[in-house]
This record gives C-alpha cells, structure tokens and sequence, in this order.
C-alpha cells in the first residue's frame, strides 16, 4: 500500500465488485520458454548506432569527447523540438555534428540489419559562430538544459485540472546548478519520466548542472500556445543570447505548423 | 492511479469522481476550437476548420450546423457523437415545432441535448457522448441566446465562451476584451470572434470558420473572402494600435 495524494487510490480492494480482467486466464498468460528465447533474441539485436555530420559514417568515440562543449541542450517531443528550431536554431548558423539511430523491437521497421536510412532517433547540431557554445572546455564545466513536454492530466495536484493554467512550465535541475530558473519548480508527487529522467539522474550523479524544463499541456501535438510557453526559457542563462529574432522565430514557427497538420477524421 | 474506478460509466470513485465523463472531457479538448459570442443584436459563431485532405470534400467536414431556421450549433470533439447528437436535436426541433406548432426555444434544445449526454452518463454500458457543443439563435421575443453544453449534460448561458483545442487561451482573451464596445454593433461582435480565434489558430485567416445569426434572419455562413476581409481588417487595426503606442512611448 502507497500514500495516496489528492485522493487518488492505490491498489484498494475494488467496490464495484469483481472484474473479469483480473481473473487468471491460464491459457493466454503464463510465458512459454519459446516465448522467452524469442524474447532474447530480439533483445539481443537493439543497436544504437552514433553516426558522423553529414558523412553518416559511425563515430567510434564518444560525440562530447570530438566536439566537446559548454552548453549542451536537448530537445523531446514535437512541440520542445519546434520550440528549438524556431527560436534558437534560427538565430545564428547551426551544423549537424551527428545523429543516433536506433532499433529496438518496439521499432516499426522489420529490417534489422540496416537501421533505417531516413529516421534519425536524435540530430546532434553545434552553432558554427560561436565557439562557447561547443568549445573546448573541460566537461566539468559543461551545462545541461532539457526541454520536453507532458500531457497535464498527469499532472499531480489538490486543485481541479480545469483550473490549471495550461500550458505551463515547471523545472527540475540537479544539485550542482546553481543558476536561477525561469519557472517554479516541479512539486512533489510530480516526477520526471523516460529520457529527460535518466538525462537528469546521469547529470545528478556526475555532479554535472542540469535543468529540465517540463511544459504540462493539454495538446501533445505540435501546437503554437504549448511552443510558446516555452518561451520563459529563453531568459535562462542557459539559453540566454541564443535567440535573437523573436518575431522571425514567431513566423517560422507558424510555417512549421502548416507544414505538419496530422489529418485525423475521429476529432473534429 | 485511476484505473480501478475509471472503466464503467456508472462506479463513482471514493472521493467522488466520474473518471470516464472526466476523461470525455479530455477527449473534446483534441478536437480544434470553437468560440461563440452574443451580441447585442447578432450572435456569432467562429471555428477553426481542420485542414481537409486533398481528395475530401470539404462540404461534408462542417464544425457549425444549423439545427433549425433560427438555431445552430457548433462543437469540438468525437465527429461521429456529434453527428448522432445533431440528428437527434434537428428530430426534435421538428416535433416540436409539429406538436405546438411554436419553434424550439434556444433554452429548449439546449436542455435536449444536455439531457440525452447526462442519460449516457448514467446508462450502463454506454459511454459519455465526446463533445462540447455551442448553440446559438435568437427566441422569438428577439433576444439572442449562446449556450454551451458539455460531455457531464450541465448546459449554461454564457455572453462569449470557447470550446476545443486551446480553449482556456481564448476564454481569457474574450475574457478581457468582451466589452460592452466590443459588441455594440454586428461588426464588432464579428471581428471579436475572428480576434479571439486568431489567438490560437496556426495559419490565420484561411483556417477559420464563421457563421452569423441576425434577429429574424436566418443563419449565413462567411466566405473565405469576406473572412479573409476582416482579418486583413483587423490586422490593419492592430499595426495603428501599434504605431500609436510606438508614438506615445517617444
């Protein structure tokens, strides 16, 4: 049994009565041994490759240890990533150092033996003019922002979730980022999930400064109100002087929102 | 988390809560905004239209409908729950007129539609209708109505309201700009919907709706041209806004 906050139930006895799902099914749920070894397998093949700018050729050392830098800034979701391109990689000139496939068996392509040609996992840039941003600085020195995205309703709290401002920004650094941050903290039950968590944890531990900036919005979708509230950001120190055309910023986000309309027919 | 109390419609939660109607209202939050204000003389419906697909009709993708002469609604959320509510109020709006031979107030068939979405919320077996409706007309003692509806069956008046994507961000801006100014004549009241809309809508003018009612008149849908004039209006609007601050501030 867990504390419960707000008054949302663990693992309490269910009142409504018994449910179906519960019930053993014998036939369908217990793992066979082929089940298993097949399950093996797969794992075995999961790959990460890290391959080079523009050649693709696969980069045997570590990307920090060729292009070592001072601010490091990673981008999760389609709204954190519009939020990138439109404010930050549009002022200035940014080149692509790398990128990383992957495969996985949760991945859709059946092929395992080549990743796809087509679908980076991640696209590492450097800003060619100036030489802070990616320079040659020890990395102890190296600053860590991450941006990404929840849906709100995930979103622990007392108050009603129709009374949340949504979007809105919530941060979460680690113990050696000393700097101010642009938004309240993230408050308990919250939690960070996923790759920002494990980003967060591996900076905690190596006593690397890191801050994570959560936007909880109702539209997962690449949106201009949860892009912009992303905005706060800009006046950390971590991304302060990268953004310096706000209104082109603004338009070319609005082109990259009628580029990616999804068509859906169940929604209207 | 939830999960224990959130699968059948009719199991209230311990501390109160109806997770699946909680949940119909998230799904109408996917579907794209809808603002509705009442004027003092018109009353405006503005949307903002999915964009179509190359090979679809555009006529058969339709966020505002007319549920008789003088009422029409708009709504966000499950297109195929809102066809089957609209076909059940345009039903109604017919017997009723037949019956007592009087059109259907706005108040009437606002209470209609809410009270089939709350019989689904307390039916089992049956899960909440998914979507918010705005619906607008004018009574026949000539006051404009503007009522909102939701996935629960509670139904309110409201002056100006949005529903849909981003609904909060234009609630707030009808919020602080919905004077008695702003709507004193039609134009206004229309150019305040388009504004609110625009707050939100990605690609301005093109991707946006709108439809009017006048007292005695029935319902008028814009063209993509006459929309596209009051955007360009009102853009106009807002550079002498701008220039005059820009003036005042040197």
């Amino acid at each position: 049994m867990a504390a419960t906050f707000f008054g949302e139930v663990v693992k309490a006895p269910c009142r409504a009565g018994t449910e179906e799902e519960e019930e053993e099914d014998d036939e369908g749920r217990r793992e066979t041994p082929e089940d298993r070894e097949v399950r093996r397998q797969l794992a075995k093949k999961r790959e990460v490759r890290l391959l080079q700018g523009q050649t693709k050729t696969s980069l045997e050392v570590p990307l920090l240890e060729k292009y070592p830098c001072s601010k490091f800034i990673i981008a999760i979701g389609s709204n954190a990533v519009a939020f990138l391109s439109s404010f930050v990689m549009n002022s200035g000139v940014w080149e692509e150092v790398g990128c990383t496939k992957l495969w996985n068996e949760w991945c859709r392509t059946t092929d395992t033996v080549h990743l796809s040609p087509t679908e980076a996992f991640c696209v590492f840039y450097r800003l060619k003019s100036n030489p802070s941003v990616f320079g040659s600085c020890p990395r102890k020195n190296m600053q860590i922002t991450i941006l990404t995205c929840r849906h709100i309703t995930e979103y622990k709290t007392p108050e009603a979730p129709s009374s949340l401002p949504s979007p809105f920004l919530k941060a979460l650094k680690t113990q050696t980022y000393k700097d101010a941050v642009c938004c309240s903290l993230l408050e308990q039950p919250n939690i960070a999930h996923d790759l920002p968590a494990a980003v967060l944890s591996y900076c905690q531990v190596w006593k690397i400064p890191a801050v994570l900036y959560l936007c909880y919005t109702d539209v997962m979708q690449l949106d201009l109100v949860t892009v912009e509230a992303f905005k706060p950001a800009l006046s950390s120190r971590s991304l302060a002087g990268l953004a310096k055309n706000i209104p082109q910023s603004t338009e070319m986000l609005k082109r990259l929102m009628t580029t990616s309309e999804i068509q859906s027919n169940i929604y209207t | 988390m939830a999960s224990r109390y959130d699968r059948a419609i009719t199991v209230f939660s311990p501390d109160g809560h109806l997770f699946q109607v909680e949940y119909a209202q998230e799904a109408v939050k996917k579907g794209s905004t809808a603002v509705g204000i009442r004027g003092t003389n018109i009353v405006v419906l503005g949307v903002e239209k999915k964009s179509v697909a190359k090979l679809q009709d555009e006529r058969t993708v339709r966020k505002i409908c007319a549920l008789d002469d003088h009422v029409c609604m708009a709504f966000a959320g499950l297109t195929a729950d809102a066809r089957v509510v609209i076909n059940r109020a345009r039903v109604e709006c017919q017997s009723h007129k037949l019956t007592v031979e009087d059109p259907v107030t706005v108040e009437y068939i606002t209470r209609f539609i809410a009270t089939l979405k709350q019989k689904y919320t307390q039916s089992n077996g049956r899960r909440p209708f998914g979507i918010s409706a705005l619906i607008v007309g004018f009574d026949d003692d000539g006051i404009p109505r503007l009522y909102q509806t939701d996935p629960s069956g509670t139904y309110h008046a409201w002056k100006a309201n949005a529903i849909g994507r981003s609904a909060k961000t234009v609630r707030e801006f009808l919020e602080k700009n919905y004077t008695e100014d702003a709507i004193a004549n039609d134009n206004e009241a229309i150019k305040l919907a388009i504004r609110a809309l625009l707050e939100v809508v990605q690609s301005g003018g093109k991707n946006i709706e709108l439809a009017i009612i006048r007292r005695n008149q029935p319902l008028k849908m814009f063209s993509a041209k006459e929309i596209e004039l009051q955007v360009s209006e009102i853009e106009k609007e807002k550079e002498e806004a701008e220039k005059k601050k820009s003036k005042k501030s040197t």
